[in-house]
């Protein structure tokens, strides 16, 4: 559990369950009410362009906010690392588009009824790009791998299998330390490398060795990387020429990229910029529904903000309709708990109106009429200064005083994760998202009284032992409707806690060229380029 | 002259040394360290200190640092904690891009500049003298960034004429360089009419007038060959910053250089990286500054060395 | 490094008087000198324009400064808004007045000290000699080894953002020039007569640095302080622009500037206006500091 969880969400990776509800949403155009993004269309879903506007070439430039961190698919955390390494590599099963997991490599896969082994019937036939045959061998090869080399990103979970054994050529057996109900989708992302390149040591930032589409061409590191269509695909193949992905982190160029044509899509698009370009240029403007939950942490320990009246004043004081226009430009939505409707078991609570005589008189209740001064501590990237300015104005409304203060990441975490006695945060601008997309993962790390730091992030100091065994409860239970009501209680206790600023659940927003059409831009902030197609 | 370039380089040793623990102490004086960024997120709190006990990050700072340089004389740069490419391996790209920004900026501006400077210098003055130091000043006072993004909205994005700056053709190095070079014209155009104006009154110059040669003629053979080492001084002093200038660049125009790296590793804490970009940068000073104290030399006979 | 080829501002000449007489004479001589430099003069006039707007700036300002109105956001220049509203829909025009005190005041804070610090090395060392000097030589160069923005990046990465913390970082930067021209100045000073006569009527060496070496080489002081003043604002507008600058929050100009860039394409004016204003008032700073130096210098007549 570190700050990476909580502060940088775009590099998070969600095994898709909500994957396939959350692109129709986006296809649907969001059903939220200003939303600009809604009408617009979603050239990833439409499949047919939106415009007589033909592609220039045949070659696909895909832009990106970030560098690509990774081209080893076993040591990949950043939703660009991994966007990349699926168009090149490939798993034994996948995510298809109605978040069923489904065999890819493999041909078929059972269960075994104790929930510990699973045996996998491989594809034939499917060569690597270095032309090595795939088989039993380079599914093995693959884990012995990951289990050897302890810096690799997938170690920590092929450390949870007993083993993983040769049936036949074409047959793999997995056997489980212990029952693991998300093993399947965990192992979506266990992508199989050539075992020629791994037992040449070859350096997988340049290497042919995967089984997708396509195949590795260039690499300039911290620019751009560029993979080819591989001629020998055992499934459809590629029908673009070359793509590119490129690290443009200033929003601006990445916009005028677009604009100009140099990108044909870009992720993600600045907010700001988004409805003034969509529909100039050929380009549309389009969003998907995140599990990404904003919100301030009010640390409890504080004497102020140890009152619960003090804690609402301060939801009621802000107005989360003008957050959303004023920071996402309205690609945000209200959240009635504390995390957003795309998650599982959310049950949405009476809302804290914007309503300044409330606040005040809550706060006059508490004893704080003439308000107090705070701190206030988020990332130095532009959008979060944006929204914690937000915030300062919203509370100085009722009399709180707050001294933004963003810090660069490393920095923060730093002081964030630090003894309790030693803590000095007042308030963190922050957003988490559950990387599985359920209500434990939503939750616990945050709100739990075992997670304070320097063990996670519950930075509220939030303790609540009604809330704590209700999670409890909840994560040995399989029942549906019990666990309903046993999540429906615990938002119940933290909505009326209020141990945070509820502020928002905002979405992922892409620009594309309108002759672009088959991307797919996952929840997770991921993207799916494998079906793209330039017309 | 071969006796003092030998003491000349022999005395940036010891400076070198101590720039390098200068530079290792003040990097790890940054808080934060690379480890949380390199772990998966589902990383537990023992494998955080595993992996920091494992990379030495716990051992005592000199000790790091004696680690650190004994793989330096190896010839060992280390590798990057971020993308896990050895140094030696990202850095020839890196360099090439910042290098062939930086050689476009100079060549331009180094041109345009002394231009400038010699116009403003003969027409002192005049109007002409006012404009070419309006121009010139105005070139060392701008934002680059702030000229940079002005520069893609205009021509990038309004006008469509030129890319964003993408280094594939030889128009990605238009806008760049020209933001680049701005403040270099500036300060060139600045020294070379303040030169020439020195040089102008000095007593060949006036002998050569008063021969009766044409003006432009002096100005050309005589007054503009002895400020010329002004003109390479300036150069040479530039050269240093424009490769550290080329940090505001790099990031408007997204252009993946040796200044960029700078922040991004900054960013995720790649000590390595950091120590061997900060490492450069004072090398290619200090070689800088040998090189024009040379050409100084060369280019000045009334300059001697012992 | 010798210092003989650094393209720093010239020293005053050799064969100065004592600087304390003829002083009045001087000054009417600067200032009919000084005058004839036309660009110099309205760059002057633009200044004392800024200092005046830094001190009345909030009292004129049409709206406050930190007024929000999320009703008109980022709306470009109107009659009511001269020059637009901001992404929370505040005055830019209001900001940028209530900004030149925060930005100038911090440039100007950044150098006093920078110049403060950098001449009393540098005179100390050009003084005194030996060991001194050495040392303080080869710290700037360190420094210098370090370009600007780098130096600066990696002193707000350690000590952390926020305004005090960018001035402190700009005056690091801003020591070791100071340091230099200092000491060469005093280098030069100290072998004129006037030195030597003191010194052999057995003034005290701090009456000999004080009222002696430090008015003569107060010249290329504030030559060197008039144009470092730019590179100041520069330098923490650069800062603002990588992320690393001063409070978020404040209408400092390079804070406007560096959150106005994500906007661009959108509300242009963000952009221009206030970088237009850090642009004008570098260009005053310097074309001031060259005036500056060409009444100074006995060199260029």
């Amino acid at each position: 559990m570190y700050e990476s969880e909580v502060t940088e969400m775009m590099k998070k990776r969600v095994p898709a369950l909500m994957l396939a509800s959350a692109i129709a949403l986006s296809a649907a155009g969001c059903s939220g009410g200003n939303q600009p993004s809604s009408g617009s269309a979603a050239p990833s879903t439409s499949g047919t362009p939106s415009s007589t506007a033909t592609a220039p070439d045949k070659d696909l430039v895909v832009a990106f906010n970030t560098d690509i961190q990774s081209m080893d698919p076993h040591n990949t955390t950043d939703t660009l690392s991994i966007t990349v390494s699926r168009t090149m590599y490939e798993s034994l099963v996948t995510f298809d588009e109605n978040q069923k997991v489904v065999p890819l490599l493999a041909e078929s896969y059972t269960a075994e009824s104790d929930n510990l082994t699973y045996t996998f019937k491989l594809r034939q036939g499917v060569k690597f790009h270095d032309g090595t045959d795939f088989n039993a061998d380079a599914v093995i090869a693959n884990y012995e791998r990951c289990l050897a080399d302890t810096t690799l990103r997938q170690n920590s979970r092929v450390a949870k299998w007993e083993s993983c054994t040769k049936v036949d050529d074409y047959t793999v057996a997995i056997k489980l330390k212990e029952p693991n109900s998300s093993f399947i989708n965990q192992f979506t992302q266990f992508q199989i490398v050539s075992p020629k390149a791994l037992e040449e040591g070859t350096d997988l930032n340049k290497a042919e060795a995967g089984t997708g589409q396509y195949t590795f061409k260039e690499h300039t590191e911290g620019d751009h990387v560029t993979v080819v269509p591989y001629a020998d695909y055992w499934g459809t193949k590629a029908t673009v020429d070359s793509l590119t992905f490129r690290a443009v982190p200033e929003d601006g160029s990445r916009v005028a990229m677009l604009q100009t044509g140099e990108a044909d899509y870009i992720y993600p698009m600045p907010t700001v910029q988004a409805d003034q370009v969509n529909g100039t240029d050929n380009i549309t403007v389009g969003s998907v529904a995140s599990n990404i939950m904003r919100y301030v942490t009010l640390n409890t320990n504080l004497p102020e903000l140890s009152d619960k009246r003090v804690r609402q004043a301060m939801n009621y004081a802000i107005d989360k309709q003008a957050y959303a226009q004023v920071v996402f430009s309205g690609y945000c939505e209200e959240v009635l708990s504390c995390y957003p409707s795309t998650v599982s078991y959310y049950a949405p609570q009476t809302p804290y109106t914007y309503d300044l005589d409330k606040a005040k008189s809550l706060m006059e209740e508490a004893g704080y009429g003439d308000g107090f001064s705070l701190t206030l501590w988020g990332d130095n990237i532009s959008a979060e200064q944006t929204g914690m300015q937000f915030i300062m104005q919203q509370l100085a409304q009722i009399g709180i005083t707050v001294e933004v203060l963003p810090m660069e990441p490393s920095t923060l975490s730093d002081m964030i994760y630090v003894d309790e006695d030693q803590a000095e945060i007042n308030m963190w601008y922050v957003n988490w998202s559950a990387s599985s997309f359920d209500a434990d993962g939503s939750m616990r790390s945050i709100l739990h009284s075992d997670m304070v730091p320097p063990k996670s992030a519950n930075t509220a100091y939030f303790r609540n032992s009604e809330f704590d065994s209700l999670l409890d409860q909840a994560i040995k239970t399989s029942d549906t409707d019990t666990l309903t009501d046993l999540y429906a209680q615990a938002q119940a206790i933290v909505w009326d806690e209020a141990p945070w600023l509820f502020l928002g659940n905002d979405e992922l927003v892409y620009g594309a060229k309108t002759y672009v059409s088959g991307i797919v831009l996952n929840p997770d902030g991921s993207v799916n380029v494998t079906n793209a197609t330039l017309a | 002259m071969g006796r003092y370039f030998v003491k000349r380089v022999l005395s940036t040793i010891p400076l070198l040394l101590v720039i390098s623990i200068l530079i290792f102490a003040f990097i790890h004086l940054i808080p934060g360290d690379p480890v949380r960024k390199m772990l998966p997120k589902e990383a537990t709190q023992e494998e955080y200190e595993q992996l920091k006990e494992e990379l030495g990050f716990n051992d005592p700072l000199p000790i790091q640092y004696i680690n650190y340089m004994k793989d330096l004389f190896r010839g060992d740069f280390g590798e990057s904690y971020k993308s896990g490419l050895p140094i030696s391996e990202i850095f020839p790209a890196r360099l090439q891009a910042t290098l062939a920004l930086t050689l476009w900026g100079i060549v331009w501006s180094v041109i345009l500049g002394t231009l400038i400077g010699i116009v403003s210098a003969v027409k002192r003055g005049k109007v002409l003298d006012y404009v070419g130091m309006v121009i010139a000043t105005s070139g060392i006072s701008v934002p680059s960034f702030w000229l940079g993004l002005m520069l893609i909205q205009i021509f990038s994005v309004q006008l469509g004429w030129l890319p964003t700056g993408q280094l594939d053709s030889w128009k990605g190095y238009i806008l760049p360089s020209i933001t680049m070079g701005c403040s270099i014209m500036g300060t060139l155009a600045r020294y070379s009419r303040s030169s020439m104006l020195e040089t102008m009154q000095e007593d060949y110059v006036r002998t050569a007038r008063a021969k009766g040669q044409r003006e432009s003629l002096v100005v050309l053979r005589h007054a503009f060959r002895n400020s010329l080492v002004q003109v390479v001084t300036v150069v040479g002093l530039q050269i240093g910053g424009l490769l550290a200038g080329s940090v505001l660049v790099e990031t408007v125009f997204s252009i993946p250089g040796l200044g960029r790296l700078m922040v991004d590793s900054i960013n995720f804490r790649d000590y390595k990286v950091i120590q061997a970009l900060l490492m450069f940068f004072a090398l290619e000073y200090i070689v800088i500054n040998l090189i024009v104290d040379l050409l100084y030399g060369v280019l000045n006979p009334k300059i001697r060395y012992d | 490094m010798s210092e003989t080829k650094q393209p720093v501002n010239p020293t005053p000449s050799e064969f100065m008087d004592d600087p304390v007489l003829q002083n009045r004479s001087r000054t009417r001589e600067f200032f009919k000198k000084f005058f004839q430099r036309k660009t110099a003069v309205v760059a002057g006039c633009f200044i004392l324009f800024l200092v005046i707007i830094a001190i009345i700036g909030p009292s004129i300002a049409p709206y406050d400064p930190a007024a929000y109105d999320y009703s008109a956001i980022r709306s470009g220049p109107t009659a009511q808004h001269l020059m637009g509203t901001d992404e929370f829909g505040r005055d830019v025009f209001s900001r940028l007045l209530a900004g030149a005190r925060l930005s100038l005041g911090s440039a100007l804070a950044a150098v006093i000290v920078g110049a403060a610090l950098g001449t009393i090395l540098g005179i100390l060392a050009g003084y005194y000699g030996g060991i001194l000097e050495a040392l303080v030589m080869r710290s700037s160069d360190v420094l210098f080894a370090m370009p600007d923005i780098l130096l600066c990046i990696a002193i707000v990465a350690i000590i952390g953002p926020g305004l005090i913390n960018v001035i402190i970082a700009v005056t690091v930067f801003t020591i070791p020039s100071f340091a230099r021209i200092m000491r060469s100045a005093t280098l030069s000073v100290k072998g004129s007569l006037y030195v030597e006569v003191a010194r052999s009527l057995g003034c005290p060496d701090s009456r000999i640095l004080i009222k002696h070496i430090f008015p003569g080489t107060v010249q290329s002081m504030i030559v060197n302080f008039t144009m470092r003043i730019g590179s100041a604002i520069l330098a923490a507008s650069s800062l603002s622009f990588l992320g690393f600058g001063a409070d978020v929050s404040a209408p400092e100009w390079g804070a406007m500037l560096s959150s106005g860039r994500n906007y661009i394409g959108v509300a242009d004016h963000l952009i221009l206006f206030p970088g237009l204003i850090i642009f004008l008032t570098v260009l005053a700073f310097n074309l001031f500091g060259d005036g500056l130096r060409d009444t100074l210098d006995p060199k260029v007549k």
